[in-house]
């Protein structure tokens, strides 16, 4: 198992080569002159020119890209006119926010996701189990941004309850966690409840039941491990996303963390942050499924 | 960088991870953390963050939130009132030669930087050469490059030499990138080093600073004009709206600026909250082609502007936070002079459209340019004015270019200009209605080149172009304002643009703040705040 991760591990620098590269001709693509975006919109031709010239970005494009890769080895990102120079300082600063909303919102993901699952799965075609579909299939319709719009609203504005912005003790946590993780809430709970619906009904479970075992043993050590498995498929793949809808949480709540950081430069036309960001979410993606590969392999032994 | 520079400690996460499940049953009682500021402490929500702090070198960023934090932390030579009238701050006076060459100003005595050092005749005559200087600040060109030099002829007085004619200087001086900072700073700091360690002469000084995410300010107690009410002022970036807007509701903050118009009349339910709004000094319209045959022709200009209903846009897409202008300059800029009402009426519009040979069997064609994102609504207003042109017979072909490219598309030489009306706006920063319309209108050096300054359309008129001289070389300043004046009226008949709105800068605050400037230029001026 060993060798196969570090086989996956190295495989990580050729495709994070692969994806700077495109970026890098993707923002070479793109509209809009980096030049005249760091010398403003009033800077005249010539003052252009030299901007041009002192960022490099009047010398060949194989050139540009070799220095570019060269930069990103020793950790240099390039020149980023919002920070005037290597944004990697202040990428990395705002990193473990964005890690702390993440692992939060997974963690409260698990949580809540699978014991409504079970729950559902429980008390099949009764209330518990529409109140639980019913609920996943809200969480599923409505947009993060919206989510967490009204939960200011109400949790905030109206009730004086929670802290609306910024990341400043515990309870600045709770209402961009649950807006983050309310879509993969849903995921799992579905899931998890068509998961132990299908294995309840299997022969190793009437067997469990036949040697006298309790509900809740049968449940935590023979349903529950079975179903584990497409859960965490599910959660690993769906870190990804979280990663993503960071950015929309994180601007909506004004979280310090690197998200509403990448909205920021968007904004900017800073491409030098941009594709900095880019590229370390994408580590960051690569490591999260390592992870789960690693994970795979611990809960189930056929792949050991 | 210093442990409290970062926007959260370990410790916090740490404990945040902890807490995360008590939080759960206790959030109750957490209500402290959403409410409660110390009473001489505020908090502004900025709709953009502060990153660098230095007037030079590229000068305040964000916009306008850096300039916003310069206005604290730094006093100039001049300053501007709420008014944008040009007031005293760190000269008692000033006077220009009858020539416009010069300006002589008189310093006021007993001011100090942050860092103790004098504020006097050497710090000044430090920091104009250092304004001056286009390798040390290459941003602001049009407001330093006529600065020749400066003397110091004795302990109070400062004489700045221009190379030409050039009465806007102390609007430059009175700019914000116009402030002084501690040149023992920049010899201690250095000349790159004064964007995060700025020491100025103003009210606040800074308590730390973490940039694009907060800037934490205290009262400088040895300010010269007394030490300001507010001990503790807090400039957060909070870039999206309704956030800003919960925030104030919250009272986490206590004053936003950049308000959406569409959320006032949510905000104004809120009997704790009270609205700042003013006319900002940005006119937005359609600049016009005249590089074009059939808009060579001013009744189709006039049409153009007879058909569109600046009444409409301004009440409906901007819900009444937006009036229509009625001269080339917005209501606050220095030299402005009404002209006359636009009118909307589209019988006239389609009148003279066929006066000038264009109807339903041969309608006058546009190719419609507007950015997305780069002007208040200005996907909205395009379509309403696509629409408007429309029902007086004009086929309009409409284009949406994404903010970042916008630029590019405007700025091209002549014979690579794809559009025939162009969304613009220009928002003269110091205020000069001269420096507004000599930008837009004096006629460029070579029209099939790229435009010299922001004359986009070739607009061409040699007496417009001979009032504008005048009103800059003129020592009568009351004959230059009514060069001005004659110079808009010109500008106004000939109708180089379509007219659209000129929209107000809108802030908010909790209802027991005082002192917030909303100014006319974007900045929201908190150097005043109390509570």
């Amino acid at each position: 198992m060993l060798r196969l991760l570090a086989w996956r591990l190295l495989l990580i620098p050729p495709t994070v080569l692969g994806v700077v590269t495109i970026l890098f001709l993707i923002f070479k693509a793109v509209p809009g002159d980096e030049a005249t975006m760091v010398a403003g919109a009033t800077a005249t031709q010539a003052e252009i020119d030299v901007v041009r010239h002192q960022l490099g970005l009047d010398r060949p494009l194989l050139v540009q890209y070799a220095s570019h890769v060269a930069g990103l080895l020793h950790g240099d990102l390039g020149y980023s006119s919002t920070f005037r120079g290597n944004p990697l300082p202040h990428i990395l600063e705002r990193a473990p926010a964005t890690l702390l909303l993440t692992v939060s919102a997974i963690a409260l993901t698990v949580l809540i996701g699978i014991p409504g699952g079970i729950l559902a799965a429980s008390f099949q075609h009764r209330w518990p189990d529409l109140a639980v579909s019913g609920g996943v299939v809200a969480l599923l319709a409505v947009p993060n941004f919206w989510l967490g719009m009204m939960l200011i609203a109400l949790l905030s504005v109206r009730l004086g309850w929670l802290p609306s912005l910024g990341l400043t003790g515990p309870a600045s946590l709770l209402m961009p966690t649950l807006a983050l993780a309310a879509r993969l809430i849903a995921l799992v709970a579905r899931l998890m409840r068509g998961m132990v619906i299908e294995e309840r009904h299997k022969d190793y479970v009437r067997t469990a039941y036949a040697k006298g075992l309790t509900v809740g043993r049968i449940m935590y050590r023979h349903v529950l491990r079975n179903a584990l498995i497409p859960i965490v498929t599910v959660v690993g793949l769906q870190t990804g996303y979280l990663l993503g809808g960071s950015v929309v949480v994180e601007r909506l709540f004004d979280w310090p963390g690197v998200g509403d950081l990448l909205l920021t430069a968007v904004g900017l036309r800073d491409y030098t942050l941009v594709q900095g960001i880019t590229v370390l979410f994408v580590i960051g993606f690569l490591l999260i499924n390592l992870v789960v590969e690693a994970l795979y392999r611990l809960i189930n032994p056929r792949l050991r | 960088m210093q442990r409290h520079d970062f926007p959260f400690r370990r410790r916090d996460i740490l404990s945040t991870l902890a807490g995360a499940p008590l939080a759960l049953l206790a959030a109750g009682t957490l209500r402290a953390h959403a409410q409660g500021t110390a009473a001489s402490s505020l908090t502004y929500g900025q709709s953009t963050g502060v990153v660098t702090l230095d007037p030079a070198h590229g000068s305040y960023t964000l916009y306008p939130g850096g300039y916003e934090a310069g206005l604290c932390i730094y006093d100039g030579l001049l300053t501007f009132a709420p008014s944008m009238k040009v007031i005293p701050q760190l000269a008692q006076s000033w006077s220009m030669a009858a020539d416009l060459r010069a300006c002589t100003l008189k310093l006021r005595p007993g001011a100090h930087f942050h860092d103790g050092t004098p504020v006097d005749v050497a710090a000044v005559k430090f920091n104009i050469e250092r304004l001056m200087d286009k390798q040390r600040n290459p941003t602001n060109r049009p407001l330093w490059d006529p600065v020749a030099g400066v003397d110091t002829p004795d302990a109070t007085t400062v004489v700045i030499h221009l190379s030409q004619p050039f009465p806007q200087l102390p609007n430059s001086l009175a700019h914000a990138s116009g402030a002084l900072v501690s040149p023992a700073a920049v010899a201690k700091f250095g000349e790159a080093g004064i964007a995060k360690n700025p020491v100025g002469a103003g009210p606040y000084r800074v308590a730390s600073f973490d940039p694009g995410q907060q800037l934490v300010l205290e009262a400088f107690d040895a300010y010269w004009g007394g030490k300001p009410k507010t001990a503790r002022l807090t400039l957060k970036a909070i870039t999206e709206p309704s956030t800003r807007v919960s925030a104030l509701r919250t009272d986490a903050v206590q004053i936003i600026d950049s308000v959406p118009v569409a959320l006032v009349a949510q905000l104004k339910q809120d009997s704790g909250v009270k609205i700042i709004a003013v006319p900002g000094l940005r006119p937005i319209g359609f600049v016009i082609n005249l590089a074009r045959p059939q808009l060579a022709d001013v009744r189709v200009r006039r049409a153009l502007n007879l058909a569109v209903p600046v009444e409409t846009i301004a009440s409906k897409v901007f819900f009444g936070y937006a009036r229509a202008p009625d001269s080339p300059l917005a209501f606050n800029t220095e030299g402005y002079a009404p002209v006359s009402k636009l009118v909307y009426d589209p019988a006239k519009a389609k009148a003279l459209l066929a006066e000038a040979g264009f109807g339903p069997a041969k309608p006058l064609e546009l190719a419609m340019f507007f950015s997305q994102g780069l002007f208040p609504g200005d996907v909205s207003v395009g379509e309403v004015v696509a629409n408007s042109l429309t029902q007086v017979g004009v086929k309009v072909a409409i284009t949406k270019i994404e903010a970042g490219s916008y630029w590019d598309a405007m700025r091209q030489d002549r014979a690579n200009l794809k559009w025939d009306i162009a969304m613009f706006g220009f928002n003269p920063a110091n205020a000069s209605g001269l420096y507004h319309l000599a930008s837009l209108f004096q006629s460029n050096a070579d029209d099939a080149a790229r435009p010299d300054v922001w004359n986009l359309g070739r607009y061409r008129n040699p007496e417009v172009d001979r009032l504008l001289a005048a009103a800059g070389t003129e020592a009568d300043r009351a004959q230059a304002a009514a060069d001005l004046a004659k110079a808009q009226a010109l500008i106004w008949n000939d109708a180089p643009y379509i007219w659209l709105q000129i929209n107000e800068n809108v802030t908010a605050v909790r209802k027991n703040v005082t002192g917030v400037e909303v100014w006319p230029s974007l900045f929201t001026n908190v150097r005043h705040a109390a509570v």
